[in-house]
């Protein structure tokens, strides 16, 4: 509808006077005098119209007065009127992402991966854009290593040095906000602090070169809070005390 | 389908497990640990070999890389298929605002060209039809 009637009216403008006298515009007006640009369309249109010619006398034929008009477009099913997220059954995709909260850190997503993930891989060039844009060699078939190629990988005893010992440590995990839960002392430890612990708390006996790897629970924060209900249990108790007191004092008085 | 990215996943998490212990290994090395270190380097050789095999079952799938600037950054990339769905429903809002808006000047165009023009009108109407009402 909308293309009929710009084609209508951008067409009239470019002819003028015969498209203007057969839409009934004022028959006894004077036609406007063409400026340049549209005597060079009208110029241009009759040429057009002929290589369209067949396809457009037809229906101008037979749609009197509207010469112009052409048949309206075969109508899309599935256009914006429709609600395509329900379209697509994409609702409880929606209701996942949209709905609920989504937390902003890759390690969030992945959180058994060990290591700082959260970084930007620009920094350690650790970036998949990188990996796409220099794609590493390919091709060649994975062979496990032989006796004299594991050669190589003969390395030296002791620990490593300082500025390559940070890698593997993880980013310190947030506590949880319910520190009433009782079941915390039992919590089982993840299986990748373990051994991130031992690798921190390894004890170096001055008689030996061997290290002795300890076990290294993670339940620093276990003590405060039972500390603390300690003390709120205790709380409760002493003022109940102070006021069976303060009774005693009000009756000996009395 | 999501047996071929279950068993991917499964293939990935032993490869970085193993290669965590790698580093622990190495971190600290004594003596003893060489063979199991040369262990663990088999290991990561046959672990990329399976995930070798995992990439025929997947040559198909296509990944966005909008999504991959997400996982550069440190983001979640649940964000972007979040912000894709959102876009989507802003849009879809938007070209339905448009359609209801041009339906709404098309009946009033044609009821206010039935009054200034009603032979022409009536003309039209039985060339195109009675249109719908909007």
């Amino acid at each position: 509808m909308t293309e009929m009637f710009s084609t209508l009216y951008g067409q009239n403008e470019a002819q003028g006077p015969p498209g203007s006298s057969s839409l009934g515009f004022g028959p006894g007006k004077p036609p406007p005098p063409l400026q340049p640009n549209q005597v060079t369309m009208a110029a241009q249109m009759p040429p057009q119209h002929g290589d369209e010619g067949p396809a457009l006398r037809k229906p101008g034929a037979m749609n009197e007065p509207f010469y112009l008009l052409r048949e309206l477009p075969v109508g899309n099913e599935l256009t914006g009127n429709t609600n395509l997220i329900t379209h697509y059954n994409l609702e409880h995709a929606y209701n996942k992402f949209c709905g609920k909260k989504v937390k902003e850190k890759l390690s969030n997503f992945l959180p058994e991966l060990p290591g700082m993930i959260d970084c930007p891989g620009t920094q350690d060039g650790s970036s998949l854009r990188s990996l796409i844009e220099k794609p590493p060699v390919c091709g060649n078939s994975f062979s496990p290593l032989t006796g004299a190629s594991l050669t190589g990988f003969r390395l030296h005893t002791g620990p490593l040095p300082e500025q390559y010992r940070l890698m593997h440590i993880q980013p310190p995990k947030k506590k949880s906000k319910n520190k009433h839960k009782h079941h915390r002392p039992q919590d089982p430890i993840p299986q990748g602090n373990t051994h991130t612990h031992t690798q921190i708390q390894t004890h170096h006996h001055p008689t030996s070169f061997e290290t002795v790897p300890c076990v290294f629970t993670e339940n620093p924060s276990d003590s405060d809070p039972k500390k603390k209900k300690k003390k709120r249990d205790d709380d409760p108790d002493r003022k109940k005390k102070k006021k069976d007191k303060k009774k005693k004092k009000v009756r000996l008085l009395c | 389908m999501a047996e071929k990215f279950d068993n991917l996943e499964e293939h990935l998490e032993k490869f970085v497990e193993n290669i965590r212990q790698m580093g622990i290994i190495v971190s600290d090395f004594q003596p003893s640990s060489q063979t199991g270190l040369n262990q663990k380097l088999n290991y990561m050789i046959t672990g990329l070999q399976d995930i070798e095999k995992c990439r025929q079952q997947l040559h198909e799938i296509n990944i966005p890389l909008e999504a991959f600037e997400y996982i550069d950054q440190g983001r979640n990339p649940q964000l972007y298929t979040k912000e894709c769905l959102e876009r989507a429903l802003a849009k879809n809002e938007q070209v339905k605002g448009k359609i209801d808006t041009m339906t709404k000047f098309k009946s009033l165009l044609i009821s206010e060209l039935g009054k200034v023009f009603p032979e022409e009108m009536t003309k039209y109407k039985a060339i195109h039809g009675d249109d719908p009402p909007s």
